[in-house]
């Protein structure tokens, strides 16, 4: 817990359900508008544009830019602290659960929960399209929605309940099978953030990773993008996280 | 030879897997994962050792012959420079 910045350039946010002061300026005021939270006591998170790490980037690259990737960055670290990690998906939601396609660039995350919104329409939502922050709180498994998401904006202020992950390989039919626990490990890490300096944080990463792996189904998808690609995944996984009491 | 700094060794649900940390290791932002024997081997290099003594571990800890052995450390040693986490 860090104390309130007394600083009025910082706004306060709900993120993941953890209150995050959220520096000001460089478009970030406006990414988080849907998190913004009226609350006066200690925060969670406290994320300050200070330690950017500017020297990064190319200097092409506008402040914007920086300012939302680095913040996003800032929050990760932090989230892991509180058991929680992001990986690369588009998070769909149907009643109450959060269905979880991965995999890496162009393996089809968005076209396949777009898929979903065909095949169910209004009773799905998109909850994150690239980054949704995954926790583990009371022995549950959640979904959340936040400000970083990727180039189509797509995000939700919402959370649910983690009833599965996917990850995509594109092929010339659809066939679906579940992911022992060894090649989940290696595919979640290859879509997470696992680099860090202190090697605390890697240890605090790899316990939620261990917490996910004994309860969270995991399978992978080979698909042609088209509907029957999304009915398949989502009667498995519907039925998977059923038989997992998710 | 030794395992260079910035290298992890960790068990996860039952597998050893190596994983970078960020402030040593510019070049790799994958994993690697390890068998029993790799992780006997891993350890010793953590602390630095030669080739001969890699062998020897293998074939006390194991009924292997001693050319199986002189084979697997080769491989595993080839895993690691291909990764780029050893120094002589």
């Amino acid at each position: 817990m860090k104390a309130p910045s007394s600083d009025n350039a910082y706004i306060r946010c709900k993120i993941a359900d953890l209150i995050a002061e959220v520096p000001c300026g460089e478009g970030l005021e406006s990414i988080c508008e849907a998190y913004k939270w009226n609350y006066e006591g200690t925060v969670d998170i406290s994320i300050d544009a200070g330690l950017y790490r500017i020297d990064k980037y190319d200097p092409r690259i506008s402040r914007e830019t920086v300012a939302y990737m680095e913040s996003a960055y800032q929050f990760y670290l932090n989230l892991v602290d509180f058991n929680g990690f992001y990986l690369h998906s588009s998070a769909v939601v149907r009643d109450g659960r959060a269905y979880l396609f991965s995999g890496p660039c162009r393996a089809g995350k968005s076209t396949h929960t777009r898929l979903w919104k065909e095949l169910f329409g209004k009773d799905v939502y998109i909850i994150n399209d690239d980054k949704p922050a995954l926790r583990h709180v009371d022995g549950k498994w959640y979904v959340y929605g936040t400000p970083w998401c990727g180039k189509d904006g797509i995000n939700m202020n919402e959370k649910a309940l983690l009833a599965g992950v996917c990850f995509l390989k594109k092929a010339p039919e659809n066939k679906i099978r579940i992911v022992d626990k060894f090649e989940a490990m290696q595919k979640i890490l290859g879509q997470t953030i696992h680099k860090f300096d202190e090697i605390n944080k890697l240890d605090k990463l790899l316990k939620s990773l261990e917490l996910f792996l004994e309860k969270i189904p995991v399978y992978e998808l080979e698909n042609v993008p088209e509907v029957s690609a999304a009915e398949l995944s989502y009667n498995t996984m519907f039925k998977g996280a059923k038989e997992a009491g998710l | 030879m030794k395992i260079k700094d910035g290298y992890v060794l960790r068990e996860v649900a039952g597998n050893w897997i190596v994983l970078p940390l960020a402030s040593e290791t510019v070049n790799f932002s994958g994993m690697l994962t390890l068998n029993n024997s790799g992780v006997v081997l891993w350890r010793l290099l953590e602390q630095g050792a030669s080739k001969d003594r890699l062998v020897k571990a293998l074939t006390d800890e194991y009924e292997v012959s001693l050319e199986q052995a002189a084979s697997d450390v080769d491989s595993f040693i080839n895993k690691l420079i291909n990764t780029g986490c050893v120094e002589e």
